[in-house]
C-alpha cells in the first residue's frame, strides 16, 4: 500500500528523517518495503499564468509566450499546443531542473530567446501511469486559482515521500492514512489529529426519508449507511485534493467520485456514490438476485450468480456489492442527487465474488481483508464534509443506517506476570498501560498485575492475552528483548538409524563420482508413457495441476533421472553418473488414509562404464548396508533392455532393479546409446540391512587356495554356479570370487569357462587337502549333475 | 706357508676389489673361503708344520680370514650401496606431471544446506522430524489456526489431490504432527518438500523446500525464541552475524516475527546481495499459537514454544550466490560440479 508522508503529517507530527521514520515503523510491526520521493531532482519550478500567446516570427510550430509568474514576468518559447492565453503552467526558469536532471536555461530559439520552459507531469516527475495520455502529452494546465509565483515542488507535493508498506493479512485497519497514522503515533509516542466529520447532530428532520429507504436482506451485510447530497457542480476536484488521489497511486475523476476514493484512502472505509435518479427507486435492497449480467461502471459485462451479494434498487441490481459499481447508476455529469453508500460487507463474501468475477479492486480488497462496521457511519459523514468544504453538493438532511447487530467492544485481560514471563523481560504494570494507551486500547487495572484492556472495535485481531502480548512487545521493541539459551530438560536429539543410513548411502555414492540430482515432484501421462510402460492404475493426479507435464505426482524416480542425462548429454557433457534419494507417490488403498509416500534410490549412468560398472557400485552399497549375498534375477521393468536388465532380491524380498535403458526409450528422451539405471526400494533396502558393527577376532591359521575353471554351457547363469560353490562348501569356505569369464580358443562354441578363486579357512587349526578335497569334490559333482559342467584341465 | 697365506690374502683382495656386481661377489667367498676354497684347503696343509709354527702359522691364518670377510662385507656394503643409486638414478620422475584423474562427485548444494542446518540444530539437542508431503488439509491449514476463509486454501494457491487432501505448502504441519504424536519436552526440526502454484521462474518454483523448528517445554520464552535463532544465524553465516527480529503476522504463531542477518557479503553496509539494505530476510517465527496447542492437546497454561520456518532454496541460494532457482532443478553438472 502506497502511504503519502505529507498527508500523514496532516495527522502525526513526524518530525523524524523518512529513513529513520520508516525504520521504525518496520521495527514496530508496519513493514516498510521502499520510501520514494515523489521527485528528487525538480527545482526551481514556478506556476505562472500566461498572459500572451504571439506567433514565431520564424518558425510555425513555435509561439511565444508571456509568462506572469508573480514577482516577474518573462518570455517562453514553446511547442506545446495546449496552452492559452489565462492558462496557469508550470515554468522550469533559468536554472532549474526538470525530472530527468536535465538543466534549464536560457536559449535562443531562431533567434528568440525563451528564458525557461513550461513543463509536463512527466518533466514534473509526477506518476505518468495516472494520466490520460492527452494530459500527458501536453503541458500540466493547473487550476485557475493556483497561486501565481508557488514553487511546484510545494504546490504539486513534489517532494512528498511515497511509503510503501506491506501490511499482514490481519491488519486490516491498517488499510488506510489514518490506520498508518495511529501506528505511527504509538510508535513514535505522539498525540494524533482527529478526522473531521459533518456534524449531523444539528440536523433536525430526516429529509432523506423522502428520497430513499434502505433494506438488508442477507447477513452479508452487517451495516448499510446512505447520505444524500444535491450536486452543485461535477467538475475536477481541488488540486490538493486530487494530489493526495495521485500520490496514493489512485486516479483522479471528478469531484463526487474523487471524494469516495478520498475518504476509502483516508479512513479505509469504501464507498460508493450512485446518481439517485438512475437508480429509478425509492429503495436500495441489499440482496442475491437472478439476474445473469451487469455492466459495471468500467463498460464490462459481467456475469453473477445467485452466490454473489448485490446492490439493487429492488428489482435489478445497481452494484456488486463491495466491487465495483452499476454502469446504470453511474455519476455522470448530468448527476443532481448522490446517494452515498457507506456499507460493510463480509470479506468472505467479498473475496468469493470478487474472486469468481476475476475483478480485485481497491474496495474489494480492503473488504476481503475485513473493514471495522463502525466506520460506515464516519465515512459517510467525513465524505459529506468534503463534499460541503469543497463546494460540490449541498447536504439533504438526515442518514440512512441499518445497522441490525451493533457490535460490543471485546475485553481482554492481560495479566502483567505472565507476560513477563512468557516474553522473557520485566516490565512494570505501568510500562505495559501506557504502551497499550498508546496503541489507543482503554486500560483498567483489576488487580495487582492484571489489566483489562478494552479493544477498539477496528482491532478484529485482538483476542487473546497472546495478542496482547505482541502489541507490547512490539512498542517495547523486538530489539529489545534479550537473546536467552533455553532452559528446561536437557535433550539428546540426533539422528535416528534410518537418517544415518540414508546419510551413508549418500557418501557412498559421492564417494564413487556419483552427483545428487534436485527433481521436481511431478510427471505425467505423457512423460511416463515414454518409459514404454503400462500406466499403473495407482497414480496420483492433482485436481488442479499447472500444466499436463505437471499433472501427477511421480511414482518412479527413473523418468527424472533420464530427463536429467538427456539434459546433460544434450549439453555435450560426455559423461555423467546421478543419483537421487526421493520420495515417490501412490494411491493407498485404504480408502481414508492419505496416500503412500515411498522413498527411492535411483541411481544412473552414461558415457562410460557399463552395466557391470553399475552393478559393482550397487553391490558395494548394499555390502555397506550388510547384505552380502543378493540375488540379481534376470528380468525387470519393460523401460530396461530386455536383455540387460535384473531385478535385486535380498532374502526373496525384491529390492528394486537394475539395467540398461531400453533403445526404444532411448529413442523418445533423446538419450546416449548406452545409459545404465538402478532404482532401489529405500524403505525394503533399510529393512534387510544389518547395521550392527561387531568385531571378529582376526584369523590365527592359514588359508587355503584353490583356482577351479569351470566349463559350463554360455547360457548357464553364473549366479547358478555360484550358488553351487557356497551350497557345497560349508563354514570352511571364507570368500570366492569370479575373477575371469573366457570364450574363444580352446573352448567349444556355446561354451564358456568360468574361472573362481576359493579362498578356505578354519578358525581353530590349518586346513589340510583331506578337509578341502572332498569339497571340491562335492561341488564339481553337483556342477556336473546340474549343467554337465566340467573343470577345465 | 706364511709367504703363502700373505699372497693368498692379496689375490683375494685384488678379486674382491674386481667384482663389480653383488651376484658375483659370493663366488669370491666361495673360491676362497668355501669348503674347497684355497684358504680352508691351506688350512689342511697345517697338519704339516713343526708344533712351533702351527700356532704362529694359525693365528695368521685367522687374521686373513677375518680381513678377508671384512673386506668381502666392506665390498658388499659398497656394492649395495652403489645398486641403489643406479636404481635411484633410473627411476626418478618428473614429479610435475598431473596425477591419475579420480572423480569425487558431491550433494546437491541444497541438501548441504540442509546438512549444515541440521547440524547446528542437532548440536542443540534437536531430532529431525518427517511428515507426508501429499496431507490433509486440516493439518495443513485448520490445525494452524488458519482462518477458514483464507485465500491459501484456494486452488490458486495450493495444489489438491482431494477436495481434503493437499500438497502441504509449508513444513508446518509436521509440527502438528509431532505435538499429536509426542509429549513435550520437544526439539524437532523437519526439512522437506513443500508445493504452491507458482509458475516456475528465477524465484520461484511449484516444489521447493522448507525446514520447520519446533521448540516445547514448560517455560520457553520469547527470549528463548531470539538466543536460538541468534545462534543459529552465527553459526550457519559467520560469528560476526548479527540479526534484527521484526513484528510479523502468522496465524500459528503469536507473537511472529521475522528475522533478517547481516548481509554476509558487506557484512551489513549494503550491496547487491541485499538490495543495499545491509539485512537479509531469513526465517519466520514466533510463539506457537495457544490455539495450534490446544488443538494438539497440549495445555498452553502449561506449556510454551517457539516455531520458525525457513525457505531453503533461498538460503541456498543467497549462500553460494546462485542467482537463478531454476538452477537447483535443472541438474547440469556444469553447475553440480560446483558444490563440494
Amino acid at each position: 500500500m502506497l502511504v503519502s508522508l505529507n498527508w500523514l503529517k496532516e495527522f502525526v507530527d513526524i518530525k523524524m528523517a523518512p529513513f529513520d521514520f520508516g525504520e521504525a515503523l518496520t521495527m514496530s510491526g508496519t513493514k516498510v518495503e521502499t520510501l520514494t520521493i515523489v521527485s528528487e531532482n525538480v527545482v526551481n519550478i514556478f506556476t505562472g499564468k500566461i498572459t500572451k500567446i504571439e506567433a514565431h516570427p520564424n518558425a510555425d510550430k513555435l509561439t511565444i509566450c508571456t509568462v506572469d509568474l508573480g514577482m516577474d514576468e518573462r518570455v517562453i518559447v514553446t511547442a506545446a499546443k495546449n496552452v492559452f492565453e489565462g492558462a496557469i503552467v508550470p515554468v522550469a526558469i533559468d536554472g532549474a531542473v526538470i525530472a530527468n536532471g536535465t538543466k534549464i536555461g536560457t536559449n535562443d530559439f531562431r533567434g528568440v530567446l525563451s528564458y525557461g520552459m513550461f513543463c509536463s507531469i512527466e518533466e514534473l516527475g509526477m506518476n505518468t501511469d495516472l494520466f490520460s495520455k492527452e494530459i500527458m502529452e501536453g503541458i500540466l494546465i493547473l487550476p485557475e486559482n493556483t497561486p501565481l509565483g508557488m514553487d511546484a515542488r510545494e504546490l504539486l507535493w513534489l517532494d512528498d515521500v511515497i511509503i510503501d508498506v506491506e501490511l499482514t493479512a490481519n491488519r486490516s485497519d491498517c488499510q488506510s492514512i489514518v490506520g498508518i497514522a495511529r501506528e505511527a503515533a504509538a510508535t513514535l509516542d505522539l498525540p494524533m489529529a482527529e478526522v473531521t466529520g459533518y456534524d449531523a447532530t444539528s440536523e433536525s428532520n430526516a429529509e432523506i426519508a423522502d428520497y430513499l429507504a434502505v433494506r438488508i436482506e442477507d447477513p452479508a451485510c452487517p451495516r448499510y449507511v446512505a447520505k444524500m447530497l444535491k450536486v452543485k457542480k461535477i467538475e475536477d476536484s481541488p488540486l490538493w485534493l486530487q494530489i493526495k488521489l495521485l500520490n496514493s497511486g489512485v486516479r483522479p475523476i471528478n469531484n463526487i467520485v474523487d471524494v469516495t476514493n478520498y475518504v476509502m484512502l483516508e479512513l479505509g472505509q469504501p464507498l460508493h456514490a450512485f446518481d439517485y435518479h438512475s437508480l429509478q427507486s425509492q429503495e436500495i435492497v441489499v440482496r442475491t438476485v437472478v439476474d445473469k449480467k451487469i455492466v459495471t461502471l468500467d463498460d464490462k459485462e459481467r456475469e453473477i450468480d445467485e452466490s454473489m451479494l448485490m446492490i439493487t434498487n429492488g428489482k435489478a441490481p445497481v452494484a456488486i456489492a463491495g466491487v465495483m459499481g452499476g454502469e446504470n447508476s453511474e455519476i455522470t455529469e448530468k448527476t443532481s442527487l448522490v446517494v452515498l453508500e457507506s456499507a460493510n460487507f463480509n470479506k468472505g463474501s467479498v473475496r468469493l465474488t470478487a474472486k469468481q468475477l476475476g475483478l480485485r479492486t481497491e474496495a474489494s480488497s480492503r473488504f476481503e481483508k475485513g473493514v471495522d462496521p463502525e466506520l460506515a457511519s464516519v465515512a459517510a459523514l467525513r465524505a459529506t464534509q468534503l463534499l460541503l468544504d469543497i463546494s460540490a453538493c449541498d447536504v439533504i438532511e438526515g442518514m440512512i443506517d441499518v445497522y441490525p447487530q451493533v457490535a460490543t467492544l471485546k475485553k481482554v485481560a492481560l495479566d502483567v506476570n505472565w507476560f513477563n514471563a512468557f516474553v522473557g523481560i520485566s516490565l512494570t504494570v505501568e510500562e505495559v498501560s501506557s504502551m497499550l494507551t498508546r496503541l489507543f486500547f482503554t486500560v483498567k487495572r483489576i488487580s495487582d498485575t492484571v489489566l483489562e484492556v478494552e479493544v477498539p472495535s477496528y482491532r478484529m485481531d485482538i483476542e487473546l492475552k497472546e495478542d496482547l502480548a505482541e502489541e507490547v512487545v512490539r512498542i517495547f521493541g523486538y530489539d529489545r528483548i534479550p537473546g536467552t539459551i533455553m532452559g528446561g530438560e536437557t535433550m539428546v536429539g540426533g539422528k535416528t538409524p534410518v537418517q544415518k543410513f540414508e546419510d551413508s548411502l549418500k557418501n557412498i555414492l559421492v564417494g564413487q563420482g556419483y552427483y545428487e540430482t534436485l527433481t521436481s515432484s511431478f510427471t505425467s501421462e505423457k512423460r511416463l508413457r515414454g518409459l514404454n510402460t503400462q500406466l499403473e492404475d495407482n497414480l496420483i493426479p492433482l485436481i488442479n495441476p499447472l500444466g499436463e507435464e505437471n499433472s501427477i505426482m511421480r511414482h518412479t524416480l527413473i523418468g527424472h533421472q533420464l530427463e536429467v542425462i538427456s539434459l546433460n548429454y544434450n549439453r555435450k557433457n560426455p559423461t555423467g553418473c546421478f543419483f537421487e534419494l526421493s520420495n515417490t507417490y501412490q494411491k493407498n488403498s485404504n480408502s481414508g488414509e492419505l496416500p503412500i509416500e515411498a522413498k527411492k534410490l535411483a541411481i544412473s549412468t552414461y558415457g562410460s562404464g557399463d552395466y557391470f560398472e553399475l552393478k559393482g557400485v550397487v553391490e558395494l552399497l548394499l555390502k555397506h548396508s550388510g547384505i552380502d549375498d543378493p540375488d540379481f534375477v534376470a528380468g525387470g521393468s519393460d523401460f530396461l533392455h530386455p536383455g540387460r536388465k535384473a531385478e535385486i532380491f535380498v532374502k526373496g524380498i525384491k529390492l528394486g532393479e537394475i539395467g540398461e535403458i531400453h533403445p526404444i526409450v532411448v529413442k523418445h528422451y533423446e538419450l546416449p546409446k548406452r545409459c545404465y539405471v538402478c532404482q532401489l526400494s529405500f524403505d525394503e533396502l533399510f529393512e534387510s540391512a544389518s547395521l550392527d558393527n561387531k568385531f571378529t577376532d582376526l584369523p590365527k591359521f592359514p588359508a587355503s587356495n584353490r583356482d577351479l575353471a569351470i566349463l559350463v554351457k554360455a547360457e548357464i547363469p553364473a549366479a547358478a554356479i555360484a550358488a553351487i560353490i557356497r551350497k557345497n562348501s560349508g563354514e570352511i569356505l571364507e570368500s570366492f570370487e569370479l575373477f575371469d569369464v573366457y570364450t574363444g580358443a580352446q573352448i567349444p562354441d556355446g561354451y564358456k569357462s568360468l574361472a573362481y578363486a576359493l579362498n578356505f579357512r578354519h578358525h581353530e587349526r590349518t586346513l589340510t587337502d583331506n578337509d578341502i578335497n572332498p569339497v571340491i569334490d562335492q561341488i564339481l559333482g553337483e556342477l556336473k549333475q546340474a549343467f554337465d559342467a566340467q573343470l577345465r584341465e | 706357508m706364511e709367504l703363502e697365506l700373505k699372497q693368498l690374502r692379496d689375490r683375494c683382495i685384488a678379486d674382491l676389489n674386481a667384482v663389480t656386481e653383488l651376484k658375483t661377489l659370493d663366488n669370491v667367498r666361495i673360491k676362497y673361503l668355501g669348503k674347497k676354497g684355497e684358504l680352508t684347503i691351506a688350512l689342511k696343509g697345517m697338519g704339516k708344520l713343526s708344533n712351533e709354527e702351527r700356532p704362529i702359522i694359525g693365528k695368521l691364518a685367522n687374521e686373513i680370514r677375518e680381513e678377508i670377510e671384512s673386506n668381502i662385507m666392506a665390498q658388499k656394503q659398497f656394492l649395495e650401496r652403489q645398486e641403489i643409486e643406479a636404481q635411484i638414478k633410473e627411476e626418478s620422475i618428473d614429479v610435475s606431471l598431473p596425477g591419475q584423474k579420480h572423480q569425487a562427485g558431491n550433494l546437491h548444494p541444497l541438501t548441504t544446506i540442509i546438512n549444515d542446518l541440521k547440524e547446528i540444530f542437532l548440536g542443540m539437542g534437536f531430532s529431525i522430524a518427517e511428515g507426508p508431503e501429499i496431507e490433509w488439509a486440516k493439518y495443513n491449514f485448520d490445525y494452524l489456526n488458519v482462518p477458514q476463509d483464507h485465500s491459501a486454501r484456494d486452488l490458486q494457491d495450493t495444489f489438491y489431490y482431494q477436495d481434503d487432501i493437499v500438497l502441504r505448502t509449508q513444513t508446518s504441519p509436521v509440527q502438528v504432527r509431532v505435538m499429536e504424536e509426542q509429549q513435550p519436552p520437544l526439539r524437532i526440526i523437519s526439512p522437506g518438500r513443500v508445493y504452491r502454484c507458482d509458475e516456475i521462474d528465477a524465484t520461484h518454483s511449484p516444489v521447493f523446500h522448507q525446514m520447520e523448528g519446533l521448540v516445547i517445554d514448560k517455560g520457553i520464552t520469547m527470549s528463548d525464541l531470539k538466543g536460538t535463532l541468534d545462534l543459529f544465524a552465527k553459526k550457519l553465516f559467520g560469528e560476526q552475524t548479527k540479526t534484527k527480529f521484526r513484528p510479523h503476522q502468522f496465524y500459528f504463531t503469536e507473537p511472529s516475527a521475522e528475522m533478517d542477518v547481516t548481509c554476509f557479503k558487506c557484512g551489513g553496509v549494503g550491496c547487491k546481495v541485499c538490495s543495499n539494505t545491509g539485512w537479509i530476510e531469513i526465517l519466520g517465527c514466533g510463539m506457537v499459537h495457544p490455539n495450534v496447542l490446544r488443538f494438539c492437546g497440549i495445555d498452553p497454561d502449561e506449556y510454551s514454544g517457539f516455531a520458525f520456518g525457513m525457505g531453503l532454496d533461498r538460503i541456498t541460494m543467497i549462500k553460494y550466490g546462485i542467482n537463478d532457482l531454476r538452477l537447483l532443478f535443472e541438474n547440469d553438472l556444469r553447475f553440480l560440479a560446483q558444490f563440494k
